[in-house]
C-alpha cells in the first residue's frame, strides 16, 4: 500500500560510522507525514533536552514532506531540522530545488544523522547503496567544485547534492545548506550543525517512481497539467515568474514598510536602484525553476561592471535584495549581487548575514566598535565595500567576524552597552526583511514562531485586508476574517492561529509559500484531493490544519523542555517604537495591545500562558498524548 | 500621467508592463482610471500620488502625476 511516503528512515551514525533502516507504519505517518511533523516527532522524541546544538550528540533530521516529488508546482520542499546553534531552540528550515524529490524516487522519506565523523565525510545514497565515503580531498573546496567532484567520483552526473560551504564547516552560527548551488535551508543554522558532524555532503541518486509512492496518481499527474498551463492566467503566479520575489521591494516601500538601515526607518531613499526595473536591466541573465514547478520563480544573474558576478549561485531574492540593500544603507545592486554570491558560496543564511552586518553599523555608527575593533573596516550604513569584506570575515571567522558569526544577539552581549537594542533579534534570530508596524500578524510570528523570528509562520495581514481580493477570496475556506493591516486583537490572533496551521501543514507536506492559499496557485480543495490522492486517506481540511498544528505543537514543546517560555516570546524594543520616517511614520506597535493578543494567542493554542506548554487536553486532542507526559502537564 | 503598476497588477494590462504613460485630457479620479485600465480596485492596496499615500476614493490625478498603484503582498 503506497501513501505518499516511502515508509523508511535512513539512521547514520557518524560516529559509529554505521547506516540502517527504520521502517515506520501508515498509522505513524497519518500523524508525522513528513517535513516539519516528522522532524518535529523525531527531535522530541530522540533528543536530550539541553544538547548542546554543535555536539555529536545532536540529531540533523532532513525530512522530505508527504507531496514532495509530486509532478506538481511549489510541492518540492524538504525540512531540515536540528536544534538551532543560532537559537537554542527548535531549529528548522525548508528548501525546494531538487535534492528532495530525488531522496523521494531514492526511496527514503527521512534521514537522522547523529554523532561526528572522525574526518569529513559525505553520505552517498543511491538507492539502497548507501555508503559514508572520505571528504577530506573536499573539505574547505566550493559548492561548485564539490559537486563536481562528487558527480566525477560517483560516476553519475544526475547526482543531487545537498552540502555546506566553508560557513558550515567553520560552524557559523547562521551557515545554510545549499541543494544544487541555487536553493537554500537559510534559516537556524542547520549548515553549522551538519560542519559540528563533520558531514559536507549528502549525495543522493533515486531510480524510483513517484506513480509508485502514491496511492493514485492520475489525479495527481492532471492537476500538474492543469496547473502548467494555469501561470499565464493567474496574476500572483505569473509575478513570481516575471519578477519573482525582487519585485515586492517597491511595494513595500510605497507601504512604508520597507525596512532600511537595521529598520530604523520604513522607506530606503535608494530603492530606485535597488527595484526589479533595475534587477531585470542590471542583473538578469536567465530564470530557473524547482524540480516540476511551473511558475519558476528562481533568478539568475550575471555581472561585469563594477563588481563581477557569476550566474553559478543563483540571484538574491527579495530578503537578501532588501538585506543587503536598505537595511545595510547599500543602494548598489550590483554589491548586493556580490554579497548573496559570497553568501551562497559559503552557504551563509543570508537574512541573518545582512542583518547582522546591518545590527554592527548600527553600533560603529554610535562608536560601541571602532575601526580598531573591526580591524580597520569603516563599517558606516552604506558602505558596500565594507559590507562585503564583513560577509567575507565572518564566513572565515577572522577578527570581528568571529563575533559576528555568532549571531547579533550574542555580539551584543559581547560588545555591551546599547548593543542589545541595536540586535534586531528573537531568540537569537535575527527578522526577515518585513516591518511589523506595517503588518501586525507578522510581529505576532516573529514573537511567538519556535524558530525565532521569521517571516513565513503566516501569511501577511496584507492578503486579508480587502473581502474582495483574489488573496482573501482564495483563502476563504479556511475561515479567516478580513481586518485591517494594522489591528491587533482577538480577530487577528485568530487569524493567525489558522495561518499558521495552514503553513505548518504546508511545511508538513513540502508546499512552497506561491503554492497554496492565499496565493491561491493551488486552491485549498484541491490542496485537499492532492492529499486525498496521494495518500487514499479520506481527510477532510480540518485534518490538513490539525496536522500543522500537531508539528507546531511538537516544536513548541521541544523548546519548553529546553528552557524556553513567554519571556522568549517577544520582539524587540524598537518595533514598539514609531517608524522615524514615510508613510508609517509614527506608527509602532502597542506593546500592551500586543501582550493581549499574545494571550489570546496562547489561549487559542491551548498553551499555559507562562510557560507556554501545552495543555495534555489539547494534546490529546491532537493525539500527541504521549507529548505531555514528557512534558509532566 | 505616468503610471507605475506594482508586483502582479502589471499582468492586468494589456502590455503586462509596471510602467505605463497615459495621456490625460483633463483631470479623472483614481477609481475612473481604474476602471479604465479594468484594474480591479480590490487588487489595490497602496495608491500613491507623486508619492504620497492617498485614498482610492475622492482622489483626483492630473497629467504630469506619477500615479502609483500596488496590489497586497506577503512575504517569500
Amino acid at each position: 500500500m503506497s501513501y505518499g511516503t516511502r515508509g523508511r528512515i535512513l539512521r547514520v551514525d557518524l560516529t559509529q560510522a554505521s547506516i540502517r533502516i527504520e521502517h515506520f507504519d501508515e498509522a505513524f505517518y497519518r500523524l508525522y507525514p513528513g517535513g516539519k511533523a516528522l522532524a518535529g516527532y523525531l527531535l522530541l522524541r530522540e533528543l536530550a533536552p539541553g544538547t548542546d546544538a554543535l555536539a555529536p550528540e545532536n540529531l540533523l533530521v532532513i525530512a522530505n514532506g508527504l507531496l514532495t516529488g509530486a509532478p506538481i508546482s511549489a510541492s518540492t520542499r524538504f525540512t531540515v531540522a536540528a536544534r538551532s546553534p543560532l537559537t537554542g531552540a527548535y531549529g528548522e528550515s525548508e528548501a525546494g530545488g531538487f535534492w528532495g524529490p530525488e531522496l523521494k524516487m531514492a526511496g527514503f522519506d527521512a534521514i537522522v544523522v547523529s554523532g561526528r565523523a572522525a574526518q569529513p565525510t559525505y553520505l552517498s545514497i543511491r538507492d539502497d547503496n548507501i555508503e559514508l565515503r572520505d571528504a577530506r580531498e573536499l573539505w574547505g573546496r566550493e559548492p561548485e567544485e564539490v559537486q563536481a567532484r562528487i558527480r566525477a567520483e560517483l560516476g553519475d552526473k544526475q547526482v543531487r547534492v545537498l552540502q555546506i560551504g566553508i560557513g558550515g564547516e567553520n560552524l557559523v552560527r547562521y551557515a545554510a545548506l545549499t541543494n544544487e548551488l541555487r536553493h537554500f535551508n537559510g534559516r537556524t543554522g542547520m549548515g553549522a550543525v551538519m560542519g559540528s558532524k563533520n558531514l559536507k555532503a549528502i549525495a543522493v541518486r533515486g531510480t524510483g517512481r513517484y506513480v509508485d509512492a502514491v496511492h493514485d496518481a492520475k489525479p495527481i499527474a492532471a492537476l500538474g497539467r492543469t496547473l502548467g498551463k494555469r501561470v499565464k492566467e493567474h496574476p500572483q503566479a505569473w509575478d513570481m515568474q516575471v519578477k519573482g520575489t525582487p519585485g515586492l521591494l517597491t511595494v513595500l516601500n510605497a507601504a512604508g514598510m520597507l525596512p532600511t538601515r537595521n529598520f530604523r526607518e520604513g522607506v530606503f531613499e535608494g530603492v530606485a536602484n535597488l527595484s526589479w526595473e533595475t534587477y531585470e536591466k542590471d542583473l538578469l541573465s536567465a530564470r530557473r525553476t524547482c524540480y516540476a514547478c511551473a511558475i519558476r520563480c528562481k533568478r539568475e544573474v550575471k555581472v561585469d561592471d563594477r563588481y563581477q558576478v557569476g550566474d553559478t549561485y543563483g540571484g538574491p531574492e527579495y530578503e537578501t535584495v532588501e538585506g543587503f540593500g536598505g537595511n545595510c544603507g547599500v543602494d548598489d545592486l550590483q554589491a548586493v549581487a556580490k554579497a548573496n554570491e559570497l553568501c551562497n558560496r559559503y552557504t551563509l543564511d543570508t537574512i541573518s548575514t545582512s542583518s547582522t552586518i546591518a545590527f554592527a553599523m548600527e553600533c560603529f555608527e554610535h562608536g560601541l566598535i571602532g575601526l580598531k575593533e573591526t580591524g580597520g573596516l569603516d563599517l558606516r550604513f552604506g558602505n558596500a565595500e565594507a559590507m562585503l569584506k564583513a560577509i567575507d570575515l565572518i564566513a572565515r571567522r577572522v577578527g570581528i567576524g568571529d563575533l559576528l558569526a555568532q549571531g547579533s544577539k550574542r555580539a551584543a552581549q559581547v560588545i555591551g552597552g546599547d548593543a542589545p537594542r541595536f540586535a534586531m533579534q528573537v531568540k537569537g534570530q535575527e527578522l526577515p526583511m518585513h516591518d511589523p508596524r506595517g503588518k501586525v500578524g507578522v510581529g505576532l510570528g516573529y514573537a511567538i514562531g519556535e524558530l525565532g523570528a521569521d517571516h513565513l509562520y503566516a501569511a501577511h495581514d496584507t492578503m486579508f485586508a480587502n473581502p474582495d481580493s483574489v488573496a482573501f477570496k482564495g483563502a476563504i475556506p479556511l475561515d479567516v476574517a478580513a481586518l485591517p493591516v494594522r489591528e491587533l486583537g482577538g480577530a487577528k490572533a485568530r487569524n493567525y492561529a489558522i495561518l499558521e496551521n495552514w503553513n505548518s501543514f504546508g511545511n508538513a507536506v513540502g508546499f512552497c509559500y506561491f503554492g497554496p492559499a492565499p496565493r491561491s496557485f493551488i486552491q485549498v480543495d484541491e490542496v485537499l484531493s492532492l492529499v486525498r490522492s496521494a495518500t487514499g486517506w479520506d481527510m477532510e481540511l480540518a485534518d490538513l490544519l490539525r496536522i500543522g498544528e500537531r508539528a507546531i505543537n511538537l516544536a513548541r514543546a521541544f523548546n519548553v523542555l529546553n528552557g524556553f517560555s513567554r519571556h522568549d516570546d517577544v520582539l524587540p524594543e524598537r518595533l514598539y517604537q514609531p517608524l522615524e520616517s514615510g508613510p508609517l511614520a509614527g506608527a509602532g506597535i502597542s506593546k500592551e495591545d500586543f501582550q493581549q493578543t499574545i494571550d489570546e494567542l496562547y489561549r487559542l493554542k491551548g498553551w499555559d500562558p507562562q510557560t507556554t506548554a501545552p495543555t495534555r487536553a489539547r494534546l490529546r486532542e491532537l493525539e500527541i498524548e504521549w507529548v505531555a507526559d514528557l512534558l509532566g502537564v | 500621467m505616468r503610471l507605475y503598476l506594482g508586483s502582479y497588477l502589471s499582468w492586468y494590462v494589456p502590455q503586462r508592463l509596471s510602467r505605463l504613460e497615459i495621456p490625460l485630457a483633463g483631470p479623472i479620479s483614481l477609481m475612473e482610471l481604474l476602471a479604465q485600465l479594468k484594474l480591479p480596485p480590490a487588487e489595490i492596496s497602496i495608491a500613491a500620488v507623486n508619492g504620497i499615500l492617498v485614498p482610492l476614493q475622492d482622489t483626483q490625478v492630473s497629467d504630469g502625476d506619477l500615479v502609483e498603484f500596488h496590489p497586497p503582498v506577503g512575504g517569500g
